[in-house]
C-alpha cells in the first residue's frame, strides 16, 4: 500500500485532519524530543491517483528554520552595525525544532508522497517550502503535493485531501525576501540605535531600542496623532438654528452651512432672514431607504469591529479567533475576502445555527423566506473565504473570550444573509433670506439584520409634521448659536488598523503583532478614556516613543520625498514589491538587492546625522 | 481720427468694463509698438494690454470717470442696513480666508504640504512634486500647489480695493467658481455688478461678478509666504482673547 506523509502548520489541525480522514480511529505516536507534535497513522483513500493509501499525519510548530547571521557577525560589537546589510546569512533549523524536522525526514524515508497541511496563506506558503526541504533530505525521491482548505469542517478537509495542488513557490519566495529585508534592515537599525543611544539615558539600561520597519510606521501614526492632540488650539463657530413648531412639533432646521468661523458674517447672514420674514420650502423629499446589511467578515474588519464591540485588543482577538479555527467551530480567520464564493452552501451552514438559544430562531427564520443572498464586496484574497461560523458550538463549550468572538462571527454571518433594514427617510428643504436649511427624520419599518446584529444602531427619530414644497411660513425662531472646535482624540486600535490597512503597513495577518511589539517595547501605553460601557481605550506614546519619532523625522528632515522612516512610504513600497513576487512579475534576489540598496543608504545618512536622533532623546528622557 | 489707445480703451471698456487709465495706456502702447511698428493688429494689441492690467496694480492701470465704477467711499459703514451696488466696478483681491474652515485645521494643512503629505481620506498620500526644477517665470499661469486636495471649502471672505483706493469686505453669499484660496491669487481682478451691499459687506454671487483673474506677482508671493504666519498669529491672539474673557 502506497504510504503517504501529511504535514500540518500545527498540532491542533494535524489532529484534526486526522480525525476527519480517518473517521475517527487513528493510532498516536509521540515523537522523540518534542511533546507538542504527534504523528497520527491511519489508513485514508485519496481517490483517483492515489487510491488507498497508509498515512502518517504530523506537524510542525509553525516555521521550522531561521535566517541567521554568519557567526563571526553574531556578536553586538562584532562589527559595525552597517556590515549587516551585505553579512552572509544563512537558513538554518531553529535550535528548538530540530526534532521536528528530523520526525519529517524519518517518516519521508517510508513514503512515496509529502501532501502538505500547512495554513493556505503567503507563510503557510513558505513554510510549506520548509517542510519539503526536510522531507526530501530523508527521501529525495519523494512527490509533493498540497492541500487547500480554509476550514476543518469535514466535508471541506475530505474535499482538500481528495484534490491536491501544488505548492506555490512565488508566495514562498516573496516570504522569504521579507524574513531576510527584516533581518538585515531590524538587526542594522537595532544595533545602530541601542549602541548610540542607550549611553544617553538611565531610562535605557535594560532596554533594546528596537527597529522594525513595520513597527515604526506605526508608531509614527500614533505620535502624529498625539501630536495633533496636543498642538491643538479650540476656536469658537458660530452657525443659524432655526425652529418652527408646528402640530405640536418642534422642528429643528439645520444650517447648510453648518457653521462658520467669522462672527460678523454669521449676523449678517442671520439678519438677511429676519429680513425676508418668509420661508419657502424648497424640497419635500419623502423617499423609501434601508440600512444595509453588513459585508462578509474580513481580517481586519473582524480586528476593528472586534475591538471596538467586544472591548478585546487585536491581538487578542486573533488569538481567540485562530483557536476558534483550529477547533473546528469558524473558518480560517485570516482573509481579505469580503464575497461569498457561489460554490458554497450558505443556507446550509444557516441551518448549523438552529440548535441556537439566542439566535437559533432567527435563523430559522432566514430559512423559511428571509434569506438573501450576502452583498459582495470587491476583494477576493483567492485563497479564504470570508470568516464564517464552520458548526454551531455550545457555549458552555467555550471560554469567555472564545464565545464573545464566536458570537460576533455568527451574528455577523447571519446579519449578511439576512434582508437589509427598511425605513422611510424625510428631508424638508427650506429657504430663508439666502440661506438654506434643512430637516430630516426617519422612520424604521422593518428591523431586519438588525435583530441579530446588534452592534448596529438605527432608530427612527422624532416624526416630522407635513409640509407642502413651495408652502411659505413665517419660523416661530431663527437665532445664532456657538460653539468651539474640539481637539481629535488620541489614537484607537481600531482607527490604527484602519491606517496601517490604508498605508501598507503589514498585512492583515501581521498587524496585531506589530501593535503589540510597540506596545511591548514600551514606545506606546494603552490609556482608558471615559467608563462602563463607553469605556475606550487610547494609545499613547510614551516620551521614549515621541523622542525616537522626533528623531527621525529631524534625521530625514530636508530630504525630498519625506523618507522619514515614522512613515509609511518606504514600507508600503516593499509591501508592493512583495505582492510582485507573489505575482510573479519580479523575482526575489532583485527585489530585495533594491530594497537593501534604498534601506543602506538610509541607515548611512541615520549614521551620519545621529546627533539629531541624540538630542531628541536627551530632550526627552531623563539623563 | 481713431488712435489705437481710443481703440484699446473702448474695448476693454465695453467687453470688460475696464475704464483705462489714459496715461497708462499711452505709456503702454509706446513701450510695445516702438519695435513692431504698426504690424500688430489692435486685437492683439488689446489682449496684450488686457494682460498687463490683470498683472498691475489698478490703481495705476485704471481710471474711471464715472463714479458708478468705484465704491462709495462710505461702502463700510456698518449702520447701513443694504444698499445696491450697480456698478460695473472693477476691483482686486487682496485678501483670501476660507470662512467655512477652522484657522487651526488651516494651518495643518499647510503644514501637511510642508511635510510632503496631504491626506486622502485616511490614507497619508505623498504629495508628488510635480513642478520640477523649473523656476517660476512671467505668464506661467498655474504655478499653485499641486495638492487639489488642499481646495478650500469657503465661503470666503475677500478684501477688495477699487481704482481709486477704496477698500471693502466681500463675501461669497453664493459658491463662486474660481474662489479658493489655493486658485485666487492676490491681486486677482473681478468686476462686481447689480450687487447687495450689507452693513458694509459686499455679498457675492455668480450672477453679480465676473471673475477676470490675474494676479499682483509682489503681493501674491508675499501673502503666501506670509499665510501661515499670519494664522497662527490670529490663532495665538484669539487664545488671549478667550483667558482674559
Amino acid at each position: 500500500m502506497t504510504r503517504i506523509l501529511c504535514v500540518a502548520e500545527k498540532p491542533a489541525i494535524a489532529k484534526a485532519v486526522a480525525q476527519h480522514l480517518s473517521g475517527g480511529t487513528f493510532q498516536t505516536n509521540s515523537i522523540t524530543g518534542n511533546r507538542y507534535v504527534k504523528n497520527y497513522s491511519f489508513d485514508f483513500n485519496f481517490g483517483s491517483t492515489w487510491g488507498h493509501c497508509n498515512v502518517t499525519m504530523t506537524s510542525v510548530l509553525g516555521h521550522l528554520t531561521e535566517l541567521e547571521f554568519a557567526r563571526e557577525y553574531k556578536s553586538w560589537l562584532s562589527c559595525p552595525p552597517g556590515a549587516l546589510f551585505e553579512a552572509p546569512v544563512h537558513e538554518a533549523v531553529s535550535s528548538d525544532k530540530t526534532a521536528i524536522a528530523r520526525n519529517i525526514q524519518q517518516q519521508a524515508r517510508q513514503s512515496q508522497a509529502l501532501f502538505i497541511w500547512t495554513d493556505c496563506d503567503r507563510e503557510g506558503e513558505h513554510i510549506g517550502t520548509e517542510i519539503r526541504k526536510q522531507a526530501k533530505e530523508g527521501n529525495a525521491r519523494i512527490l509533493v503535493k498540497r492541500a487547500r482548505f480554509s476550514n476543518t469542517e469535514r466535508a471541506h478537509v475530505l474535499n482538500a485531501a481528495r484534490s491536491l495542488i501544488e505548492l506555490d513557490d512565488l508566495q514562498a519566495n516573496a516570504v522569504a525576501a521579507r524574513i531576510e529585508l527584516d533581518l538585515r534592515i531590524g538587526a542594522a537599525f537595532t544595533r545602530l540605535l541601542t549602541l548610540q543611544l542607550k549611553p544617553l539615558s538611565s531610562a535605557l539600561e535594560d532596554t533594546i531600542v528596537s527597529y522594525g520597519s513595520c513597527q515604526f510606521p506605526t508608531l509614527g501614526f500614533v505620535v502624529d496623532r498625539y501630536l495633533r492632540v496636543k498642538n491643538f488650539k479650540p476656536e469658537t463657530f458660530w452657525g443659524i438654528k432655526v425652529m418652527l413648531q408646528r402640530e405640536g412639533i418642534k422642528v429643528n432646521f439645520l444650517w447648510k452651512r453648518v457653521h462658520l468661523f467669522d462672527r460678523a458674517v454669521v449676523t449678517i447672514m442671520l439678519e438677511r432672514c429676519l429680513l425676508a420674514k418668509l420661508a419657502r420650502v424648497t424640497k419635500v423629499n419623502q423617499k423609501p431607504t434601508s440600512k444595509w446589511r453588513p459585508l462578509p467578515l474580513t481580517t481586519v474588519d473582524l480586528q476593528m469591529m472586534g475591538s471596538r464591540f467586544l472591548r478585546m485588543d487585536s491581538q487578542t482577538i486573533m488569538k481567540v479567533a485562530e483557536a476558534l479555527y483550529t477547533k473546528g467551530f469558524i473558518s480560517y480567520p485570516r482573509t481579505e475576502t469580503d464575497q461569498f464564493d457561489k460554490a458554497i452552501d450558505l443556507k446550509k451552514l444557516v441551518e448549523k445555527q438552529f440548535p441556537d438559544q439566542n439566535w437559533g430562531q432567527y435563523a430559522r427564520d432566514l430559512l423559511d423566506g428571509g434569506f438573501r443572498t450576502p452583498r459582495a464586496g470587491r476583494h477576493n484574497d483567492q485563497a479564504h473565504p470570508p470568516i464564517h461560523p464552520v458548526c454551531w458550538v455550545s457555549p458552555s463549550a467555550l471560554s469567555a473570550d472564545e464565545k464573545k468572538v464566536y458570537e460576533f462571527v455568527v451574528r455577523r454571518f447571519l446579519a449578511c444573509c439576512s434582508e437589509d433594514a427598511k425605513g422611510q427617510s424625510t428631508e424638508i428643504e427650506i429657504e430663508y433670506g439666502d440661506e438654506m436649511f434643512h430637516a430630516k427624520g426617519l422612520l424604521v419599518l422593518e428591523r431586519n439584520y438588525l435583530d441579530v446584529y446588534v452592534y448596529d444602531k438605527w432608530e427612527s427619530s422624532q416624526q416630522l409634521p407635513n409640509f407642502q414644497r413651495g408652502e411659505q411660513f413665517e419660523p416661530t425662531e431663527a437665532k445664532i448659536f456657538d460653539g468651539k472646535t474640539t481637539a481629535p482624540n488620541y489614537l484607537t486600535e481600531p482607527e490604527l488598523i484602519a491606517l496601517m490597512d490604508a498605508n501598507g503597513i503589514g498585512t492583515d495577518a501581521t498587524m496585531a503583532e506589530h501593535i503589540a511589539k510597540i506596545k511591548d517595547r514600551h514606545y506606546v501605553a494603552v490609556n482608558t478614556r471615559g467608563g462602563g460601557r463607553n469605556a475606550v481605550k487610547e494609545l499613547i506614546p510614551t516620551q521614549l516613543g515621541i523622542a525616537l519619532v522626533e528623531g527621525y523625522d529631524n534625521v530625514f528632515a530636508g530630504m525630498p520625498n519625506n523618507p522619514s522612516l515614522s512613515k509609511p512610504f518606504l514600507r508600503k513600497e516593499m509591501e508592493t514589491r512583495m505582492r510582485e513576487i507573489c505575482a510573479g512579475s519580479r523575482v526575489r534576489q532583485e527585489v530585495v538587492q533594491e530594497s537593501l540598496d534604498m534601506y543602506r543608504e538610509y541607515f548611512v545618512h541615520t549614521n551620519r546625522r545621529i546627533s539629531a536622533l541624540k538630542d531628541a532623546i536627551r530632550k526627552y528622557l531623563p539623563n | 481720427m481713431t488712435t489705437p489707445q481710443s481703440q484699446i480703451a473702448a474695448q476693454l471698456h465695453t467687453t470688460k468694463a475696464l475704464p483705462v487709465s489714459p496715461t497708462w495706456l499711452n505709456s503702454f502702447v509706446s513701450s510695445t509698438t516702438t519695435a513692431l511698428q504698426r504690424t500688430v493688429p489692435i486685437s492683439a494689441l488689446t489682449q496684450t494690454a488686457l494682460f498687463r492690467i490683470l498683472a498691475s496694480d489698478i490703481r495705476d492701470s485704471l481710471h474711471p470717470n464715472n463714479p458708478s465704477a468705484l465704491l462709495p467711499a462710505d461702502i463700510v459703514d456698518p449702520s447701513v442696513q443694504e444698499r445696491r451696488l450697480p456698478g460695473p466696478v472693477p476691483v482686486q483681491v487682496l485678501d483670501i480666508e476660507d470662512i467655512g474652515t477652522s484657522l487651526w485645521s488651516q494651518v495643518e494643512a499647510i503644514e501637511r504640504v510642508e511635510r510632503g503629505e496631504a491626506v486622502r481620506g485616511r490614507e497619508i498620500v505623498r504629495a508628488v512634486n510635480v513642478g520640477g526644477g523649473e523656476d517660476e517665470e512671467e505668464g506661467g499661469g498655474n504655478a499653485g500647489p499641486a495638492a487639489s486636495e488642499n481646495e478650500s471649502h469657503g465661503p470666503h471672505r475677500l478684501i477688495v480695493q477699487d481704482a481709486a483706493g477704496t477698500r471693502a469686505v466681500a463675501v461669497e453669499l453664493k459658491r463662486v467658481q474660481g474662489i479658493s484660496v489655493a486658485k485666487l491669487a492676490i491681486g486677482a481682478k473681478l468686476v462686481i455688478r447689480n450687487a447687495t451691499v450689507a452693513r458694509g459687506m459686499i455679498l457675492l454671487a455668480p450672477d453679480c461678478m465676473t471673475l477676470l483673474g490675474g494676479k499682483i506677482e509682489s503681493l501674491d508671493h508675499a501673502w503666501k509666504e506670509g499665510r501661515k504666519a499670519r494664522l497662527l498669529a490670529r490663532i495665538t491672539e484669539m487664545q488671549g482673547g478667550d483667558h482674559s474673557g
